[in-house]
């Protein structure tokens, strides 16, 4: 079982604690997610933007254990439980480089990860991910989505994203399109707003507004060579094999974010129960899970490749998410949920965990083929 | 013919109306006059249309778009057990509807998909879950016909059909996560049962 370090258990205590300050605005956001002014005058948003910063880009400096966010994945593990655990949707609110930050760490040159970095410091702005369309789901092979040619050397972007995080608010990010029909041509572009043939809109969502999905068309968006991610890689690493460590990270995030948010009904519940032992059961599977999220996150940080441990802690931990709503249902007085408006908004927050980074079916699949083969026996 | 009896009839006049209508329209007939005051909790679910102006309400726009309103009750008047496990199997049909509305939804999802040049309705991943929402649907119907009288039978059912719901939201991947359509109404058909239905998971809130 992996060990916390002593700074590990800092970086724990400070996301603890700042989760608590997350908290404090969840209601607000979740009635109004349009209103960003009170995330933009949020000093804890803000330190959470500039922690989650690659070291050389940051605005100031951070204290040694929340250096530790971007050090490991194991840290990102410690750290996102805990925020999570104050409140997942607006901690999905942080305007943070994120999905796009890890594709751009992954696939961008020196000077593409530089520009965008750079950008980013500057503008301090929501960043958006586009992979996933309205027909094929997460099922990244069959995107429609194209980068065409346009006669000058650059190209033009045609198609449109869905279920896209800050899909109408961010200002940069990495959208995916095919620039052939072969797997391999499934490529990584950056792109800033505003641009020409560039239009987006939110989404109306049962939970997890804080992160306000939403939908991009792409009409001729004009799209520079130099914007192409992975182009001094080898062919084998340009496109969506390139990406697959960023995603491992992407998926131990959103794993333990599902599983503080678990925790935070678990904690409800027992507050609302105070003295009751009839949690020990869900406290124990809740435990256990964050150890095999620990597992998982220390496997990836020795292994980027070793992708399976990640895809089972991920399935293990929205499931359990869902399912300790399902035992806080049973566990309080009839109409509980109602009267504690953070619980039931949680229930609405969990089960975003089960599409984003891919659907738990799609995961499984990435499984199978590899069951039983991971573990200390393996 | 007691109030803890239901006859099959009305149970599947309220399945079949909660599947046509939804379930604010389900739940008005199932009520059955039932107000406000006889929620076992703090909170009672009802149809919108019959809650008064100046009631006590929890706000819920999610619950609003579908036409139930959470209400706090002015007075107390809990209804004695048999009777609201009478309205649970009453519920459970209409919750059966809309269930049934969610699943008919989903495979016309699943029908106009493609995954490797296969309709997404013909993975056999995807069959397994389908075939079991049926089997599900099977026996939450006679659980509620055979049992109408065992309040644990009763909350079982609605723990089902709550999983049930869930279960088929997953296949809409992140179309069912919108704040419209079939498994938005579901969500509220959880919550109108966490209102009406003691322990309407493992009971243990008694314990």
């Amino acid at each position: 079982m992996a060990e916390l370090s002593p700074l590990l258990l800092e970086l724990r205590d400070m996301s603890r604690e700042l989760g608590g300050e997350l908290r404090t605005m969840a209601l607000a956001l979740d009635a109004d997610p349009a209103d960003t002014e009170m995330l933009r005058e949020s000093p804890t948003l803000s330190f959470l933007r500039v922690v989650g910063t690659p070291k050389a880009f940051r605005a100031y400096d951070v204290p040694a254990h929340a250096e530790q966010f971007t050090e490991s994945c194991l840290g990102r593990v410690v750290c996102n439980i805990e925020l999570a655990r104050g409140d997942v949707s607006v901690l999905q609110a942080v305007a943070a480089p994120s999905l796009a930050g890890f594709t751009v760490d992954a696939l961008g040159d020196a000077a593409q990860q530089d520009a965008f970095y750079r950008d980013f410091a500057k503008y301090e702005p929501w960043t958006f991910f586009g992979m996933t369309e309205a027909r094929g789901g997460s099922d990244a092979t069959a995107m429609h989505t194209s980068l065409d040619p346009d006669g000058d050397g650059g190209f033009l972007l045609n198609g449109a994203k869905r279920y896209v995080a800050n899909a109408d608010r961010g200002l940069m990010g990495v959208v995916w399109a095919r620039t052939g029909t072969s797997s391999l041509s499934i490529r990584a572009v950056l792109l800033r707003r505003p641009a020409p043939g560039f239009s987006s809109s939110s989404l109306d969502m049962l939970g997890m507004r804080g992160a306000r999905f939403g939908e991009m068309v792409f009409d001729a968006v004009p799209v520079p060579r130099e914007m192409l991610l992975g182009a001094h890689l080898p062919a084998s690493r340009r496109g969506l094999w390139g990406g697959n460590r960023a995603f491992t990270v992407v998926r131990l995030q959103i794993a333990a974010q599902a599983l503080g948010a678990a925790f935070a009904v678990r904690d409800a519940v027992c507050a609302l129960r105070p003295g009751w032992t009839g949690h020990e059961l869900m406290s124990a599977r809740l435990d256990a899970a964050r150890e095999l999220l620990y597992d998982a996150a220390v496997g990836a940080d020795l292994d980027p490749d070793a992708r399976i441990p990640v895809a089972v802690a991920k399935v293990h931990a929205a499931e359990l998410a869902v399912e300790t709503t399902r035992w806080a249902e049973s566990a309080l007085p009839p109409g509980t949920f109602l009267d504690h408006p953070l619980l039931e908004k949680w229930c609405r927050d969990i089960y975003a965990y089960q599409f984003m980074d891919g659907t738990s079916n799609l995961l499984r699949l990435a499984i199978a083929p590899s069951a039983g083969a991971h573990g200390e026996d393996s | 013919m007691t109030k803890t009896e239901i006859r099959p009839a009305i149970g599947l006049g309220l399945e079949r109306l909660a599947r046509a209508e939804g379930l604010a329209a389900g739940l008005a007939e199932a009520l059955e006059g039932l107000g406000a005051e006889a929620a076992p909790g703090s909170v009672a679910a009802l149809p919108a249309a019959a809650v008064p102006a100046d009631a006590d309400v929890a706000a819920h726009p999610l619950a609003a778009r579908v036409g139930i309103c959470f209400v706090r009750p002015a007075v107390s008047g809990i209804a004695p057990p048999a009777e609201l496990t009478a309205f649970g199997v009453r519920l459970g049909a209409v919750r059966l509807g809309v269930t049934r509305r969610l699943l008919e939804h989903t495979v016309a999802h699943l029908s106009g998909r493609t995954i490797g040049g296969e309709q997404a309705v013909r993975k056999q991943l995807i069959q397994g879950t389908l075939a079991e929402a049926e089997v599900t649907i099977a026996v939450v119907r006679h659980m509620l016909r055979a049992e109408p009288a065992v309040a644990a039978a009763v909350a079982d059912a609605h723990a089902r059909l709550t999983g049930l719901d869930w279960e088929l939201a997953k296949l809409l991947g992140a179309s069912g996560y919108l704040a419209t359509g079939p498994a938005a109404e579901a969500y509220v058909s959880r919550l109108t049962a966490h209102c009406w239905i003691p322990g309407s998971g493992e009971l243990t809130w008694l314990s």
